[in-house]
């Protein structure tokens, strides 16, 4: 591992802090929304409550109009956030606009709550350290310095008289309190230390997680680029070698003896072992990418991917005189997967139902919608060597292969079932197997369908 | 009058596992081995086929060469010869080192390792087409 700190991969960082990632932004307006549904209604329901509940002295219209504001904007940044395209431009657009209406609502709250000495004074904090976990640290430290000045605004515009000073009887607070320049000050140098002291926290926190995320990121792409050119490297020797066996093999430099023949056969078997080994790391190397965790799922069509797979595997099976057999529906089938996980999944399967079937056997593949289950149930069915009943518990286990695919001498790593499993429990989906050794196998693969196509063909 | 072929390879075994089938068959076989020796190559040998490694000098040296001898801009004379292009990671694997194949402007795809009975059957179909 590379100690974050002395690595020049996160060094790079702009003068003033990471800046949050498209994602993050949109996240976090997200997150504000479903407060602000909360706020609002709050706001409306509180002040009911205090009103006529409570019999508390409060300005009832204002407030309903406050809550009924925020309510209204809020539903104008959903759609907002939903509609459209998403940039970076128009997120920092929407991130701000979110603190110029909130921030507004609640000065007006503050000032209609009795300003100074409103208790509604401590929403301003919480709101200086939201702004510290999305935007950069000096955008919040300015921000907790406008908090301050707004609310010193308030309170000597109050105190001097320009605004009126709304103020509630029955909270028992001395009449003259927003006049007293000591209590002023009091608050102001307390509720300003608290608002910087938790913006600054917050924005430092969100900074390291910013740094990290960047880090780890990093950290992938540096191993998946390794994985690609280490497993070139390893690749290119092996194919050229069997390139070389096949021309000895196929007669190109002349007859060979049965003694001769033989041991050519030997080694191109085993070059070619290599070379399924090296093939299964790379298919290993990108369903680890396709399967991590923030690898992101996409509507993928079931029905285009597995055409591809049946098209690239048709050569394979004509040149063992399989029958490769294939009923489609006519459905696209689309599923939230990824398209390279998808082609994994399917063509590991028909790959082996092809490997493991004798020459002259049959290999059909089967595709439907199963509606009642909302899912996409993809079937292969081979005559092939089959699997051991006292194998099959671990053939989905890494590294593990069947005995009688081992004693035919069947090259394999045993990677693939194991790289099928881990992707198809990152779909939601399920993988089925019923094996009869020497009768065939049959893999059955169950995706869900993606919500919004469950309708539609 | 026998037709050329021009292999387009960097690795000099694959160059000779090429290259023996195709000379067994009868073909006149010429060869490159980076991007810039292929393009001249192209205009020189004036091949019937010309069969492409994707990675040379460059791990997109194969996919540039193509674009250039298939691409909108290419010269007509280059755009009727046939490129056979043999691709580095086998068909199940769906990991490339290039863009999709569906745009990429060649002929036909062989993988490596070449099979040299394959190799010949998709040179003789290609070269009847043309």
């Amino acid at each position: 591992m590379i100690d974050p700190a002395q690595s020049d991969l996160v060094s790079s960082r702009d003068e003033r802090g990471l800046r949050p990632s498209l994602d993050e932004l949109c996240q976090n307006a997200r997150l504000l929304i479903r407060l602000r549904w909360v706020a609002g209604s709050g706001i409306l329901l509180g002040t009911l409550i205090a009103r006529w509940i409570l019999d508390i002295h409060v300005q009832p219209i204002p407030l309903i109009i406050i809550g009924l504001a925020v309510l209204c904007y809020n539903s104008l940044l959903f759609f907002v956030c939903r509609v459209g395209e998403n940039s970076l431009r128009r997120a920092w657009t929407v991130a701000w606009g979110q603190i110029i209406l909130d921030w507004s609502a609640m000065t007006a709250l503050v000032h209609f709550t009795g300003g100074i000495t409103s208790p509604a004074l401590i929403y301003f904090v919480i709101h200086a350290a939201l702004s510290g976990t999305v935007l950069l640290p000096w955008h919040a430290r300015s921000l907790s310095g406008l908090a301050i000045l707004i609310v010193a605004a308030l309170a000597f515009l109050e105190r001097g008289g320009v605004l009126p000073h709304i103020r509630i009887n029955d909270l028992g607070l001395d009449d003259g309190l927003y006049k007293n320049t000591t209590y002023i000050f009091a608050v102001l140098f307390f509720f300003g230390t608290t608002t910087i002291t938790l913006s600054e926290l917050v924005a430092d926190k969100a900074q390291r997680l910013r740094q990290r995320e960047k880090h780890i990121q990093q950290l992938f792409e540096a191993r998946s680029t390794f994985m690609r050119v280490a497993t070139h490297e390893l690749r290119a020797p092996v194919v050229a070698g069997l390139s070389l066996m096949h021309n000895i093999e196929q007669g190109y430099v002349g007859e060979l003896t049965p003694q001769q023949a033989g041991l050519v056969h030997r080694v191109t078997e085993r070059l070619d072992g290599l070379r399924i080994l090296i093939d299964d790391l790379l298919t290993l190397a990108a369903s680890r990418e396709a399967s991590i965790a923030n690898a992101p799922l996409e509507p993928v069509s079931v029905r285009a991917v597995l055409q591809k797979i049946i098209d690239q595997e048709k050569p394979n099976a004509e040149r063992k005189q399989i029958s490769l057999q294939a009923q489609l529906s006519d459905s696209a089938g689309i599923v939230m997967a990824g398209d390279i996980g998808l082609a994994i999944i399917f063509g590991n399967l028909l790959n082996n139902a092809i490997k493991y079937t004798l020459d002259g056997g049959q290999v059909m593949v089967d595709y439907r919608i199963n509606r009642v289950k909302q899912s996409v149930e993809v079937k292969v069915v081979d005559t092939g060597i089959g699997i051991p009943a006292d194998d099959l518990p671990q053939i989905f286990s890494e590294f593990f292969r069947a005995r009688n695919a081992k004693a035919l001498q069947i090259n394999g790593s045993g990677i693939g079932l194991s790289t099928v499993r881990t992707l198809i429990d990152r779909y939601r989906g399920t993988i089925e197997i019923q094996s009869e050794e020497g009768k065939g196998s049959t893999l059955i693969v169950t995706l869900p369908l993606a919500p919004r196509q469950s309708e539609s063909h | 009058m026998a037709q050329k072929i021009l292999i387009i390879e960097d690795d000099p075994d694959v160059v000779l596992s090429t290259r023996m089938p195709l000379e067994s068959a009868g073909y006149e076989v010429h060869e490159a081995h980076t991007q810039d020796e292929g393009l001249a190559a192209v205009e020189r040998v004036k091949p019937a086929l010309i069969i492409l490694d994707v990675m040379m000098d460059t791990h997109t040296a194969g996919f540039q060469l193509a674009q250039q001898l298939h691409g909108p801009t290419a010269k007509a004379e280059h755009r009727s010869i046939p490129i056979v292009m043999v691709t580095a990671v086998h068909q199940t694997t769906p990991l490339r080192f290039g863009p999709d194949e569906d745009y990429l402007p060649v002929e036909a795809f062989i993988d490596k390792p070449i099979n040299p009975k394959r190799l010949l059957e998709e040179v003789a179909r290609l070269l009847e087409q043309k």
